[in-house]
This record gives structure tokens, C-alpha cells and sequence, in this order.
């Protein structure tokens, strides 16, 4: 324990989370609503990291899951209502009901995302969007058809997730938002945390190569339809909780939300971010879901951005060129994303903290010929 | 037999193309036997169906008595038996110690939720194959490199790995693809070292396709010739170079066995590699 105490990473993650704890109470309300859907995205994404960045599987079909998990959960928690039906059940279980839903879902797709490989899988994977959209369009009794359904606000031991003036804290009045905030915070670090776990793992090894080497996997023992089966599963669980989260955060879920653009947003985090790592896909989720909302704010400052309908290029427009812009120059440029320029810099600190090892000669058995 | 591997009657056609044509060929437990061949003879197609990669169209390959054409490539791992890549087949971007742990799939259960966990069970696990892979590179000569990116290192010392990734199967039959393939002489030199010692070790089988013809008369105790997907000869190294069919098939039908056509063909093998 003392040699955990010791470690950098220890307190920056210490550090990290307490900044992410005290934000709350300082942010308003745009900016509690900006970092909820970065942080539901950062849970998306890590899930896709681990099937397209760990495992070299590409997924379009992202969407599609986080839909199942958004819709699963309001159709599990609503009552029966007029127009559209509910289950009723008790909504910390049908946030749970959501997740397990949106892997049955990847369940049912595995037979296919066991037997394709990498982009083979990202075309039958585009497949799920247009399904997803044809039935969140017309199974209107489950999902109320092209106007969406109100999302019933979660209730956790007897607190509920809503604007309920109840709850002061520090002489802050803590709303929907700020509740929902501390939700996310304790869904996202077990996310990142056990993802981390999976790919530093025997799983990881075994996913990592057979993205490197798909025979090599094989011969040395992995079976590599069973392992990308099961991927494909625990990632549609990471995209059904960020769905759930969406959803609560959102308030109403609208079936145009889940269509092919928000499948390459979480492509665009992953890549920006850094394939393969939990850290990335934090990272990406970030820049990805900050970077409009940010041109929305200050882009009556910048040029060539004006306010929509008035001609010139709109805010949403401005960040979709912008982290176009962003994936092209991380592909080109830093092949290891966000995440592998932090490493790069920390490596060059630590290298000039330090003195430079002499250089020893090779041994002469490794000299080339 | 136990831990024996007995192939017979093994044909193997492509669309038309007959890469095998009924072979047949033993390797004796605790043997170093060596396929060789022209390029094109079928010796990466036998390995190929070996591990699995590839389905036999005719014929049988049983290993301590069971069946291996009709399993997949990680049942055939689950057996005992590993095998190296030709052409290396290593994750260029984790670790050599990584690269070896994955060797220790079949030897280990943690799966994604002991692992996402860090259940003690799995971090038990972990530490005790950790310390045996960090052995197993120590023997090869890989142990100063554990922590580098496979990627970052020389040829030579990649081709180690790849042995000490087979090596970490604790196999009972290591398949070996051109182990020293455009590896200089000190490099093989150290290669034949390990091979030798890892069998007198660890007691495994070994088989071992290998263009070098030096090494495969300094290591093996029987030899299978392959020419155009036939088995044209085979036997102790000493007699296999002296057949005629050998000769032909790799200097040319025109030339006659003579006095010292041995080193005839092992210097025509130089070239060649």
C-alpha cells in the first residue's frame, strides 16, 4: 500500500477524481450538461475501444447499442401510458435491465461479429443502424415513434435524479443535473477501471493479438471467434450504460440521435483519443463532446463561425470539420492520439529529469553483420 | 504412442493445386526430426495443416493418438503443441514479456470479468506465470529486453522471442519455422544453442523445417525430404544426403552423384537461403 502512496499515477488519479467530485458545485448548468454527455461518452467509448482499438474489430453499429441501452431503460422504468408502454420496474433495475438488454443485443449479432474480421465486421455492423432506425421509427408502442418518450428520472435510495428542491449541500442546491453528475462519476471510473483490468489482462493480450496477428492468436491457444464474440458483447454493455446515461441526462430520447453520425463520433473519439485504452477513449469523449458545445459558446469570437440560419458555418458544423481535421492530423501525426503525446511528453520529463545513460556498445553477438 | 506425431497419407490441394500428395513421415518423441525442400516443396502448407491453420483434404495426422485435421488451431494449441512463424508473427507493440504471457493463454483461466475484477485468483495467476516466462526468456537469451516493445528490436533477437513464445506453451511438440531464416552466423549459431538445449531440457519434440542445411544436419535425427508436394526420401541425415532423389530434386536432374556431393549440396543450399 505505501508503495501505491508513492506513485504519481496514484495521485493523479486521486487528484482527478476529487476535481471531478468538487465540479459540480462551481459549474452552471451548460457546462454540468456538456460534461455529462462527455462523461456517458467516455463509457460509450471505452467499450468501442475495447472492440476497435484493442481488438482491431471495427463496429459502425455503436449507435445501434446505445440506442437499445437508452430505450431499453425508459421502456423497462415508464409505466403503461396512453400511447406507449412500460414495464414499470424499479429504475436502478431497469438501468441494470438496459445494460444487460444491450448485451443480449450484441448476444444476437455475435454469431457475425465472431466469424468477420475488422472492417468486414464494420460493413455488416452498418446493417444494425438502419435496423435501429427502422424499429425505433415504427415499434411505436416501445418507442414512441418519431417524437421519442420522456425519460423517467432514476430513483436510488429514495434519492431521485431530478430537480426536486430537496437536496442542499455546502449551501448549494444540488439539481438533476448535479445529481446525475455524481451518478456518472461513480459509473465511469468502475467502467475505465475494469476495462483497464480486461486489456493490461490475459483478455487483452489475447484481443491485442488478434488484432496483430489473427494465426498467431489462433495457434498459441486463443479462440478467436469465441474471444471476438465476447468482446462484441462487453462492448454493447459499455455502449447500453452510456445510452441509459444519455438518456437520463437528456431527459427524452429521440430516435434520430442514434443514426450513423453518432457510430462515427464514437470512431472519431477513439481514434483522436488513442486506440486501445480506456485513457483514449476518455480523452477522445472529451474532445469529442467539448469541442461543439465550446464553438457554441465562444463562436460568436472566432471567425468564420456564425450563429445558425444566418449563413456561414454553423458551431455544429465548425466542430465536425474541426475534429474531421482533428482525426486526419492525429492519424498522420500522432499515431498514439491524445493519450500517446501525454506519454511522449512525460517520457521527454522524465528523460531530462534524469541524466542520459551512457551508451554502451551492443553486445558483440547482437552486432549486424 | 504417447507424445507421438504420425502423419499418413496427407494430401492437400488448393482450387486444383496439389500443394501435398500423400505424405507420410513420423517424429518420434523426444526426436528433432527436419523437413526439407526446394521452396514450393509443400513444407509450410504441412506445418500449416499441423497447427490447424489449414484443413487436409485426405489423409490423417494424429498426435499421442488423437486426430488433429479436424480441430481447430487453439484445440491443436491445447494439445502441447506450439509452433513459430516464419515470418515473425509477434504484436510489435507490447511488451516481449506480454508477447511471451500470451503463450501462457492455455495455461491460464483469467477471463474478463476475473480480470476487469482483479480478482485475487487472477493476480495470483498472473504473478506465478510472469515468473516462469521471465525464466524462459533468461534460457533463450531474451531476459534483458522483458519491459522493450517487440517492435523496437533487432531481427535476430525477434526470432528468439518467437521461440520463447513457443517455449512459454510448455509444449510437448514445438513446430519450428525456419528458425534461423536471414539470421547471421553468430545468430544461428546461438539459435542451434537453444534448440539444443531445450530439447535435452525439456524433453519435447521437435519439428523443424529449415532451408540451412548445416543446422538441420547438426540438430536433426531424421530428415523428410519434400519435392513438389511428394515426400521423395528420408532418414538419418547422413544417409538423406547421399540419395539420389535428394540430389536430383535440388541440383538438377542432370547432375550424377558423385564423390562429394554432400558439400555439393549443402554449399547449393547456402546460395539459395
Amino acid at each position: 500500500m505505501s508503495e501505491t502512496l508513492r506513485r504519481p499515477a496514484f495521485w493523479a488519479l486521486a487528484g482527478g477524481t476529487a476535481l471531478l467530485l468538487a465540479l459540480p458545485f462551481y459549474l452552471d448548468a451548460f457546462w454540468l450538461q456538456t460534461g455529462l454527455f462527455a462523461i456517458s461518452a467516455a463509457i460509450g467509448a471505452i467499450g468501442l475501444n475495447l472492440l476497435t482499438g484493442a481488438t482491431g474489430q471495427l463496429s459502425m453499429g455503436h449507435a445501434f447499442f446505445l440506442a437499445v441501452g437508452a430505450y431499453g431503460y425508459v421502456y423497462l422504468a415508464s409505466d403503461d401510458g396512453a400511447h406507449v408502454s412500460g414495464l414499470g420496474v424499479p429504475t436502478p433495475l431497469a438501468f441494470v435491465g438496459a445494460v444487460v438488454l444491450a448485451g443480449v443485443a450484441g448476444g444476437l449479432f455475435s454469431p457475425i461479429a465472431g466469424r468477420l474480421r475488422g472492417t468486414y465486421l464494420g460493413i455488416a455492423s452498418l446493417a444494425l443502424i438502419f435496423v435501429g432506425q427502422h424499429l425505433l421509427m415504427n415499434v411505436e408502442g416501445v418507442t414512441g415513434g418519431f417524437n421519442g418518450r420522456d425519460v423517467p428520472p432514476l430513483e436510488l435510495f429514495g434519492l431521485r435524479f431530478d430537480d426536486s428542491p430537496d437536496l442542499v449541500v455546502f449551501n448549494i442546491p444540488l439539481g438533476a443535473l448535479e445529481r446525475l453528475w455524481f451518478l456518472a462519476v461513480a459509473l465511469l471510473i468502475p467502467a475505465a477501471w475494469i476495462a483497464r483490468g480486461i486489456v493490461r489482462g490475459r483478455p487483452g493480450r489475447a484481443m491485442n493479438t488478434i488484432r496483430d496477428h489473427e494465426v498467431a492468436a489462433s495457434v498459441m491457444g486463443v479462440p478467436v471467434a469465441r474471444y471476438r464474440a465476447g468482446v462484441f458483447v462487453l462492448s454493447s454493455m459499455y455502449a447500453g450504460a452510456a445510452g441509459a446515461l444519455l438518456a437520463l441526462v437528456f431527459r427524452r430520447t429521440v430516435p434520430e440521435y442514434f443514426g450513423m453520425f453518432l457510430s462515427l463520433d464514437y470512431l472519431a473519439m477513439i481514434v483522436i483519443g488513442g486506440l486501445g485504452t480506456a485513457a483514449g477513449a476518455i480523452a477522445g469523449a472529451v474532445f469529442v463532446s467539448v469541442l461543439p458545445q465550446l464553438l457554441t459558446r465562444f463562436g460568436g469570437e472566432l471567425p468564420l463561425v456564425s450563429a445558425p440560419g444566418t449563413g456561414g458555418v454553423s458551431p455544429a458544423e465548425a466542430a465536425r470539420i474541426l475534429y474531421g481535421a482533428a482525426v486526419v492530423a492525429v492519424v498522420l501525426f500522432l499515431p498514439g492520439g491524445l493519450v500517446g503525446l501525454w506519454t511522449r511528453l512525460r517520457l521527454r520529463i522524465t528523460a531530462r529529469r534524469r541524466p542520459p545513460a551512457p551508451l554502451t556498445r551492443l553486445d558483440n553477438k547482437e552486432q549486424p553483420a | 504412442m504417447r507424445d507421438e506425431l504420425i502423419v499418413s497419407g496427407l494430401t492437400v490441394r488448393f482450387a486444383g493445386l496439389t500443394a501435398l500428395d500423400d505424405v507420410g513421415f513420423t517424429v518420434a518423441p523426444g526426436s528433432v526430426h527436419a523437413v526439407i525442400g526446394p521452396n514450393g516443396a509443400g513444407k509450410s502448407t504441412c506445418f500449416n495443416v499441423l497447427s490447424g491453420v489449414y484443413r487436409a483434404t485426405e489423409g490423417s495426422v494424429t498426435f499421442g493418438g488423437t486426430e488433429l485435421t479436424t480441430l481447430a488451431p487453439h484445440r491443436i494449441a491445447a494439445l502441447g503443441i506450439a509452433r513459430t512463424f516464419q515470418n515473425i508473427a509477434l504484436s510489435r507493440h507490447l511488451s516481449v514479456e506480454d508477447n511471451l504471457m500470451l503463450g501462457r493463454h492455455r495455461l491460464t483461466k483469467a477471463g474478463f470479468l476475473s480480470a476487469g475484477l482483479r480478482l485475487p485468483r487472477a493476480r495470483r495467476e498472473d504473478a506465478r506465470h510472469r515468473a516462469r516466462v521471465r525464466d524462459i526468456a533468461e534460457f533463450v537469451g531474451v531476459g534483458d529486453h522483458l519491459a522493450a516493445p517487440v517492435g523496437m528490436l533487432p531481427y535476430g533477437v525477434q526470432k528468439r522471442i518467437e521461440l520463447a513464445r513457443g517455449l512459454a506453451m510448455e509444449p510437448r511438440l514445438l513446430l519450428l519455422d525456419e528458425p534461423v531464416a536471414g539470421m547471421n552466423g553468430t545468430e544461428r549459431q546461438r539459435m542451434a544453442d537453444v534448440i539444443v538445449r531445450a530439447r535435452a531440457d525439456l524433453g519435447i519434440s521437435i519439428l523443424l523445417v529449415e532451408h540451412d542445411m548445416g543446422m538441420v544436419m547438426r540438430l536433426a535425427d531424421e530428415v523428410t525430404v519434400l519435392d513438389f508436394g511428394k515426400r521423395i526420401a528420408g532418414g538419418p541425415p547422413a544417409d538423406v544426403q547421399r540419395d539420389p532423389a535428394v540430389l536430383r530434386a535440388y541440383l538438377g536432374a542432370a547432375h550424377e552423384p558423385t564423390a562429394g556431393t554432400a558439400t555439393a549440396t549443402e554449399e547449393e543450399e547456402r546460395e539459395r537461403a
